[in-house]
């Protein structure tokens, strides 16, 4: 039974890698230059990562933090609670937001919905992402061996220095992951800030969508090549981060070579 | 003081819900198209995934490093940049505007969390317990003893898969080239056309699904293992 399902699972999870390899095709011949000289897509750039570094930072903080709390003082009601947004799709969560942040009521004028700092998409991905590395972490923080932590407390080390040597190594493999996972999800996505962004600037995934499905496809090469070199990008990323973690999370996955 | 805080910042987006009245919810081609993806979906990763992360536990082929990497990478590239390959892809083959090529796009998006948490959970429980139910013929070795095992697995994959199912906007459009409706389509329409009520309505729907769906999976499991243990002892 599992072989034949293994089969399926290759030839489907193959298939986001076949549709680079077009994409690459496609793009071929596409002028590269002309995407620096567009102040649409320069504007884009830099928005995209403002919107997606911050909340992806502060998912990753909140998350965490939370993840911590639950472990070391067994507040069960907050596993619970924080399982709430998981339960609502990108989509609803957004529109939510858009009727809380731009109706009126009770946050009218504070912050608002659809202005250029993004605010308000920032708040619904972090809304949404928290329980996301809550729950990665937590696993993390279930493992986590507390003997370390008392010998570090008992080393007289500052709360700082015993997060530092007894967490921290640790935590850096499912960060990475949850990071690379987020950065992923939130730069290119549409169905979020197209609700609650602005015209101008657009997150790059907005203004690549809209591109390619307005005027007959006649500009579709330029968001395809958009996509392609974001996604190396994101890649070329990951891979060097990883890289550059890689002597010490094998440290701590297998244990100082003696 | 930080435990009032937390509880209202989880909980006052869904004031939002109670902004208007929502229209009543029909049973119209939106909401069939809605259900048949998010029921077919949920069948299909909770069958891949499991199969997959059971073969990943037990395999010693030499393709093993490679398929735990094509189960990772997705994770990794921005959905939306390959649908636009795929988009290529399937235009090619004359799948864009069909529902199987949309069925197939949503199931290149959840699968790699399935397999993901399948195998998560069947590493926790151990190969040695695994391994001993292969003493069993397969029918009794899933009823028996994998199913009880990983009910609490499956019913989680089909929570992630349906969300992410629901959340695609995008994917549907484009894929499906605007001549498949789901919910999700709708409520973008009814917000561009200013309906508030519609899509107050459809937002009510996105998330009852799931909820819905994750309530009575729950009880339907619970008594499914309660008559299992009965006709055991």
């Amino acid at each position: 039974m599992s072989r034949g399902s293994v089969g399926l699972s290759v030839i489907v999870l193959l298939l986001p890698l076949a549709g680079l390899a077009f994409l690459a095709g496609e793009t071929a011949s596409f002028e590269w230059t002309s995407l620096w000289r567009d102040a649409a897509w320069r504007a884009s750039l830099a928005v995209t990562l403002y919107v997606t570094l911050v909340s992806t930072t502060i998912s990753l903080l909140i998350g965490t933090w939370l993840a911590r709390t639950v472990r070391i003082r067994e507040a069960v009601w907050l596993s619970a609670l924080l399982k709430l947004p998981m339960f609502v799709p990108h989509v609803a969560g957004a529109y939510l937001f858009l009727l809380l942040f731009s109706g009126g009521f009770p946050f009218y004028g504070l912050v608002e919905a659809n202005e250029r700092h993004h605010f308000v998409v920032i708040l619904t991905y972090v809304w949404k992402e928290v329980p996301f590395v809550f729950l990665m972490m937590l696993g993390t923080y279930g493992q986590l061996n507390r003997g370390y932590l008392d010998m570090a407390k008992t080393l007289q080390l500052t709360r700082f220095e015993q997060f530092k040597v007894a967490e921290w190594p640790f935590l850096l493999k499912p960060l990475l992951d949850s990071f690379w996972i987020l950065v992923a999800f939130i730069s290119f996505a549409y169905e979020v800030p197209a609700l609650l962004g602005v015209t101008f600037p657009e997150l790059l995934g907005v203004l690549a969508y809209e591109r390619l499905t307005t005027g007959l496809f006649l500009n579709a090469n330029e968001s395809y090549a958009v996509a392609l070199v974001w996604t190396l990008l994101i890649s070329v990323g990951a891979f060097v981060s990883y890289l550059v973690t890689a002597k010490r999370r094998r440290r701590i996955e297998k244990g100082v070579r003696r | 003081m930080s435990r009032v805080l937390i509880i209202s910042f989880i909980l006052f987006p869904f004031l939002g819900l109670l902004f208007g009245l929502p229209s009543p919810i029909r049973l119209d081609e939106v909401l069939m198209n809605t259900v048949f993806y998010v029921i077919s979906l949920a069948v299909i990763n909770v069958w891949l995934g499991l199969g997959t992360a059971w073969w990943l536990i037990f395999t010693e082929s030499r393709w093993r490093t490679l398929v735990e990497w094509l189960v990772f990478i997705p994770l990794f590239i921005p959905v939306m940049a390959s649908m636009f390959g795929m988009y290529i892809v399937l235009a090619n083959v004359g799948l864009v505007g069909t529902y199987a090529g949309v069925l197939l796009v949503l199931l290149v998006s959840t699968l790699p969390y399935s397999i993901r948490l399948a195998y998560n959970a069947m590493y926790v429980i151990g190969r040695p317990l695994l391994e001993q139910t292969m003493t069993l013929p397969p029918l009794p070795r899933f009823s028996m003893v994998l199913f009880p095992l990983l009910a609490a697995t499956m019913r989680t994959i089909v929570l992630f898969s349906t969300v992410i199912v629901l959340g695609q906007f995008v994917l549907v459009q484009l894929i499906g080239a605007g001549l498949i409706p789901t919910v999700t389509t709708q409520l973008y329409q009814s917000y561009a056309g200013n309906d508030v009520s519609l899509a107050l309505q459809n937002t009510w729907v996105l998330i009852l699904l799931p909820v819905l769906l994750y309530i009575g999976l729950g009880g339907l499991f619970r008594a499914a293992v309660r008559i299992m243990k009965e006709r055991l002892r």
